[in-house]
């Protein structure tokens, strides 16, 4: 008895779970690298929630997801912040927490260089430790 | 000729048109009325009265007679029965939405747009079900404060107080389903907040403390199976949907039934004037204000609707938020307790210590008085523990609606949006890992207490003392709290105990001032934060629960620590920058 009615309530929580989900790629084709200037880049904010960064060392991708619960920041240049609408935690250029409720630093995303110049990103594959994420894939050295 | 003086008859004098009266009586004794309605010729006897009420499948859920008292406005506001006349309007209102409205991404948001400008009355059918569902919230709230302050939930209708709870969250949490289905940017937003903190769940989450250890991911955890998916998306929608057209009002419909039969059964509380008066009829002395409530509630909610159109913003768009994002009122307390406490504490602990709590309290209040009347003075503690949680969800909800802006930084209420704000200073942790933070000084500490704190590599926090010493603070500070009140014996006397407190943190107040620059805005913070939980938190309990038996006692101290905690957080954010008192951010803990 027991048993018949445990097994039907993970049966019918099972029934929650999809197994397959239909949801857009990752990886999108983010134009030629030569077209970002240094400082931070919105130009695929609205499209991919990603924004381009390019410093004086190289270039890196950062997923604009808040890691407090998901909204997307916003990129201050005067302040040099990225500030969250939602319960308005800053992050700095490189990501890390300055202020407010955010646990842990912004999720930077897999880049690459195609053979044609372009910038391919991938959101699928996040890092956000320092160090980690100061390196390949995470990052491109390129000089200024 | 006489004929002549006849009055003029009309119709051609054939035929004449039977009064109201006889016209009533055919059709009340006509077979059809009489087989759809029971008893016989109304002569309003007391028989049949009692037979109106028992004969009626809907009003049969009241008692024939009630005392005199329980039909007193002023006894219940009539406020649950606005609630249920509410839960009515919307279930009608929201089926004749539900014969235009479909959820799919693509169609869901034009939908709404084709309601509000393509279908004869569809704005109003829309805002009547809007501004229903807030003045629900609304009134739920209010009729759970009312049966408090009446002492209503004491024995024996603990039960019955226990379903009202469930009642209250199921009310919101209907809200909040409801909340996506216009598919705009606010829906989107809220929705995307409210789930990602059921990712935030310890041990079920897949960001929650102790997530990882489970094996969860971020396509097999909580958060998946309530959207459906990874993301909010197409899954999300038809899964809300049906929780929120079917499923839910499904469960409240029939925990409403439980709830009428229990007020039945358990007796209404109202207290009796003169412990001998006598009970009156139910119909129509308590039916007949029902239904007079019930229509002055309908045409208010008209009248709104008429007046002041549902909000709906552009339509959603997953990658950008929109600046500032604010959930709806009755979730922007919880929205504004986000910014103090990590997720899974302000968004998975605290509304389920919340929820038992309050269902808990009918079994800790042992007090027998004050049961079917208002009474402050005979439940003082009980009263002031109640009413400290219900203001501070009204002033969270204020602060999250009035006081935040652009990117939530902190606006006075009369300050324009359009100022830009200078940028937060950095905040810092009081005790947590010192490797890798800034090494502890004294003059740091005065700097970091007097909020001059600046020059530090940019993302390191620092941590003033380590982790281990706070663990040992906090926890021995807390056991002191928890039983401290029970073990001192003689009851403190308040007025000298709340001013020797008072004068002590003043003098705290002044001596950071002396040795470390603290700012007198930032003192009259400290005295007035730590003053609220000494008293609220120390000085209550010790003066009224300590007579309580252990068990009861612990579990009460644990609410009442908890509750006051979180102004204390508050304070400390607001007024001194603090991020978390204690954080060992490997475990993901962060108090
Ligand atoms: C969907 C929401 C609710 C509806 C429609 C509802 C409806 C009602 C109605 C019509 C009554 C009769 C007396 C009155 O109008 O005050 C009542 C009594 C009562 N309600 Fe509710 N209620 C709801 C939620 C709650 C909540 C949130 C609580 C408490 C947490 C609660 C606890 C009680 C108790 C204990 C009584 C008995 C009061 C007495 O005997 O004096 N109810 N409710
Ligand atoms: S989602 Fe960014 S601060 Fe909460």
């Amino acid at each position: 008895m027991a048993a018949f009615l445990g097994g039907s309530a993970a049966a019918t929580g099972r029934f929650f779970f999809p197994n397959v989900i239909y949801e857009p790629s990752q990886k999108f084709n983010a134009g030629p690298v030569k077209s970002y200037d240094v400082g931070v880049s919105t130009r695929w904010l609205n499209e991919q929630r990603v924004w381009i960064i390019r410093t004086d060392k190289g270039i890196y991708a950062m997923w604009a997801r808040c890691t407090h619960l998901g909204c997307t920041p916003s990129w201050f240049d005067d302040q040099g912040r990225f500030r969250c609408p939602c319960h308005g935690s800053n992050f700095n250029q490189g990501g890390d927490v300055i202020a407010g409720p955010a646990p842990r630093p912004l999720w930077r995303a897999k880049v690459e260089l195609a053979a044609t110049g372009d910038l391919i990103v991938d959101k699928a594959i996040l890092e956000d430790l320092p160090g980690k994420r100061d390196n390949p894939p995470f990052f491109i050295s390129l000089n200024a | 000729m006489p004929e002549t003086a006849t009055p003029p008859q009309q119709n051609g004098g054939g035929f004449k048109l039977p009064d109201f009266d006889t016209l009533k009586k055919e059709v009340i004794d006509s077979q059809i009325w009489r087989s759809m309605f029971r008893g016989g010729v109304w002569k309003d006897t007391p028989r049949d009265r009692a037979a109106h009420i028992i004969g009626n499948v809907w009003l049969h859920l009241h008692p024939v007679k009630v005392r005199p008292r329980a039909l007193h406005w002023t006894y219940t506001w009539g406020l649950g029965g606005i609630s249920f006349m509410l839960f009515l309007i919307l279930t009608v209102t929201g089926v004749l939405l539900m014969f235009y409205y479909r959820p799919t991404v693509d169609l869901a948001y034009r939908d709404m747009k084709d309601l509000e400008f393509a279908v004869t009355l569809g704005v109003l059918m829309r805002n009547m079900h809007r501004w229903a569902a807030q003045a629900m919230v609304v009134f739920v709230i209010l009729h759970m404060v009312r049966v408090f302050l009446t002492g209503a939930y004491k024995k024996p209708r603990e039960f019955n107080w226990g379903i009202g709870v469930i009642l209250l969250t199921l009310t919101l949490f209907l809200s909040f389903t409801g909340y996506l289905l216009p598919w705009d940017q606010l829906a989107i937003w809220a929705v995307t907040v409210g789930t990602n903190m059921a990712g935030a769940t310890p041990f079920l989450g897949n960001e929650g403390p102790f997530g990882a250890l489970m094996g969860m991911r971020i396509n097999n955890d909580v958060r998946f199976t309530l959207l459906g998916g990874t993301m909010v998306g197409e899954n999300t929608l038809i899964r809300f949907y049906v929780l929120h057209c079917v499923a839910v009002p499904l469960i409240t419909g029939i925990l409403l039934i439980v709830h009428f039969w229990r007020v039945r059964k358990d007796s209404f509380s109202a207290a009796p004037i003169d412990p001998a008066e006598e009970k009156v009829d139910v119909w129509p002395n308590l039916v007949g204000r029902e239904y007079i409530a019930a229509a002055g509630c309908l045409l208010a909610i008209m009248i709104w609707s008429i007046l002041m159109n549902a909000p709906l913003e552009i339509v959603a768009n997953p990658n950008v938020t929109p600046n500032p994002s604010k959930a709806p009122w009755y979730f922007v307390g919880l929205q504004e307790l986000l910014v103090y406490f990590d997720p899974w504490i302000a968004g998975v602990v605290m509304p389920n210590l919340i929820i038992v709590g309050l269902m808990a309290i009918p079994y800790i209040d042992t007090n027998p008085k004050g049961i079917g009347f208002y009474s402050l003075k005979e439940r003082p503690f009980a009263n002031a523990m109640f009413l400290l949680g219900v203001a501070m969800w009204f002033i969270l909800i204020y602060i999250g609606y009035y006081c935040r802006g652009p990117n939530f930084a902190w606006f006075n209420p009369w300050e324009s949006w359009l100022n830009q704000k200078p940028a937060m200073p950095p905040t810092w942790n009081i005790f947590g890992p010192l490797e890798g933070a800034v090494p502890f000084t004294f003059k740091m500490a005065a700097d970091i207490v007097g909020g001059r704190l600046g020059g530090l590599e940019p993302g390191v926090v620092p941590n003033l003392m380590p982790g281990w010493l706070g663990a040992i603070v906090l926890g021995g500070m807390g056991g002191f709290l928890m039983i401290g009140p029970k073990l001192i014996q003689k009851d403190i006397p308040g007025k000298t105990a709340n001013l020797a407190f008072i004068g002590a943190m003043a003098v705290v107040a002044v001596l950071g001032k002396i040795f470390a620059g603290l700012p007198v805005m930032q003192g009259l913070w400290l005295v007035f934060f730590a003053w609220t939980g000494f008293y609220f938190g120390f000085l209550l309990p010790q003066r009224h629960i300590r007579q309580l038996e252990w068990p009861r006692y612990l579990f009460t101290m644990f609410l009442v620590l908890n509750t006051v905690a979180v102004p204390l957080k508050m304070g400390a954010r607001l007024a001194f920058n603090v991020k978390y008192v204690l954080t060992f951010p490997t475990i993901s803990l962060n108090i």
